[in-house]
């Protein structure tokens, strides 16, 4: 009865299951783009040629330049919003507060397809409502998505847009975390507002801050919707970012070689995002 | 929150330097500054949503109108009619299926798990715990594991069948509802199971009749995110299933954007039928999902 394994079989069917769709396919992955692929289906051992051959892909280092802005971006400015947001919610008080936090959130709760195509009819689209606006303003049709610089802004302000709700969520609750008799005590002893947010408010965000910085970052780094329904990649590359381009050569130009070791790469880098989320949930719990 | 430390600061013998006229002006420009930002965030996060609703309702003649007409139209069923004869309704039955059997067994497997990682002292508990955690955003990285999910899947003949996504959705939505009942379950005292086994019941029943009851919250509200999360998914539910029968909503109003090109009426139909369901779940249990993600803390 008291065994050292007791209560071990309560977690033999999760841990099947992760296994089998979470943990497998990596190790598979792996061994699959060591081989050259032909029709879907490994043919001959070819090491890291896959790999290689991505490297001197001569597409790559833009589309690695994009995504890295593209992310800095997205994740900076939504950090930046949802801590003022964050901030002011709480000083609303309970009732009102509630209300507009669940405003801040409905693009959240929309899934990214949706909530992309919707914001591109009403807010982009030259017969949309913004833009009916402007024309019935008298400006020229503004096509924003035909601008390369102006088509990577607003892929960066839908996705800010898309994913603020969950950071306000989170610093919300760190906000709310902090006792009140800090700002008080500080109030009293002369400090100024921008003091008690340098000193007090930021140092004791510290760790929602930076679990926000993280999962905001994998979200962006990852996001194959935003860009796919908002520009299509366009004009020419100039929103391609890289997991479009993982899914493209996937399943457009069927190249699964790259496309493996590609994804691979990007793997990697999500699992060391993930073991700095890990040191810092632990730290929470 | 102002005016008690204003008090709380004259109580302490300071005085406070600004005149009330001041302070008046002061209060109206922050009242202003606080309704320009209430309005600029409605229409910013609702104004699509309105919009949308409306275009969905508009036939083609009202739609094309310049100036646009907001209240003033015939409003009609058309644009749902066309987006139902594409079969629409198929791929909505098929997302509710799949979302029901994801929440199910996502919380049935979660909660045993929990209470294992809770209450028991197993070799290798924590960092299989450690494990859970790490899983939790890595699903978010959809995109880079979904090519060799995909591959691994063809290859063991996964894909393309009713239990695809389900299967998946699980596996993705899983970590977070283990870590939110985890959470619960640290909340509740361990007296009760030690005074359930002393009295002869077995963990089975203790987890049956003790924690089952009292982790109902936690259960509503990882079951509600695993619901939201399934619903809205678009990378998965695009990749691994084929045949238009199995297709959930996303990737088919995704292939409505092929198919109706710049026909924003189907277009907007879809994507209200889409998020009705959302919306409704959000209204019941918004609360439900606010509590989740502050606990979960997890996902973008």
């Amino acid at each position: 009865m008291h065994s050292k394994y007791a209560g071990i079989h309560y977690i033999v069917p999760a841990f099947a299951l992760l296994t089998l769709v979470l943990f497998s396919p990596v190790f598979y992955g792996v061994w699959f783009s060591l081989f050259r692929i032909q029709y879907g289906s490994p043919t001959d051992f070819a090491g890291l040629d896959n790999f290689r051959d991505l490297l001197s892909d001569p597409t790559l280092p833009a589309t690695l330049h994009r995504s890295a802005i593209f992310t800095a971006a997205a994740v900076s400015i939504t950090i930046a919003l949802s801590l003022a947001l964050a901030i002011w919610i709480h000083r609303l008080g309970e009732r009102r507060g509630f209300l507009v936090q669940i405003i801040v959130i409905v693009p959240w709760i929309i899934s990214t397809v949706v909530a992309t195509l919707l914001f591109r009819w009403v807010f982009v689209n030259d017969i949309g409502l913004a833009g009916s606006i402007a024309r019935m303003a008298g400006l020229d049709d503004i096509q924003m998505l035909n601008n390369p610089h102006s088509a990577m802004a607003l892929l960066v302000a839908v996705s800010v847009w898309k994913r603020i709700g969950y950071a306000v969520i989170i610093l919300l609750a760190g906000v709310k975390g902090i006792p009140d008799d800090y700002e008080e005590a500080a109030l009293i002893d002369g400090a100024t507002p921008f003091q008690i947010f340098r000193r007090i408010t930021l140092p004791l965000l510290k760790t929602p801050l930076l679990l926000v910085a993280i999962v905001l970052t994998l979200s962006n780094l990852n996001t194959v919707e935003t860009p796919l329904v908002l520009t299509g990649g366009g004009p020419g590359d100039a929103t391609r970012i890289l997991p479009m381009d993982v899914f493209d050569r996937a399943f457009i130009t069927y190249d699964l070689g790259s496309a493996t070791a590609l994804a691979l790469a990007m793997f990697f880098g999500n699992v060391l995002l993930v073991l700095a989320y890990v040191r810092l949930a632990k730290w929470k719990t | 929150m102002t005016a008690h430390t204003a008090l709380l600061a004259c109580s302490q013998g300071q005085s406070v330097k600004i005149p009330r006229a001041h302070r008046r002006i002061l209060s109206t420009v922050t009242g202003l500054v606080v309704a320009a930002l209430f309005s600029l965030l409605v229409i910013l996060n609702l104004l699509p949503l309105i919009w949308g609703m409306l275009t969905s309702l508009k036939g083609e003649p009202d739609l094309f109108r310049f100036p646009p007409v907001i209240f003033d139209f015939t409003p009609t069923l058309e644009n749902y009619q066309r987006v139902i004869d594409s079969g629409f309704l198929g791929n909505m039955r098929a997302s509710l299926v799949y979302c029901v059997v994801t929440v199910v067994a996502a919380l049935t497997l979660a909660l045993p798990a929990a209470y294992a990682f809770d209450r028991f002292n197993f070799p290798l508990r924590q960092p299989l715990f450690l494990l859970i955690v790490a899983s939790i955003p890595l699903s978010l990285g959809a995109a880079a594991l979904l090519i060799p999910n995909y591959l691994y899947f063809t290859k063991l003949g996964l894909t393309n069948a009713w239990f695809t996504l389900p299967l998946i959705y699980t596996a993705h939505q899983l970590p977070m509802a283990i870590w939110i009942m985890k959470g619960t379950l640290e909340g509740i005292p361990k007296e009760l199971d030690e005074a359930a086994i002393a009295d002869g019941a077995t963990h089975f029943e203790v987890l049956r009749h003790i924690i089952l009851p009292l982790s109902r919250p936690a259960l509503g509200a990882a079951g509600v995110l695993t619901f939201v999360g399934s619903w809205n998914e678009f990378v998965a539910s695009s990749v691994m299933v084929d045949s238009p029968g199995l297709r959930p909503i996303q990737p088919a109003i995704y292939n409505f954007i092929g198919f109706f090109g710049r026909e924003w009426g189907p277009l907007t139909a879809s994507a209200m039928l889409a998020i009705i369901p959302i919306l409704i779940t959000f209204a019941l249990l918004g609360r439900l999902i606010v509590s989740g993600l502050t606990k979960g803390s997890v996902k973008g």
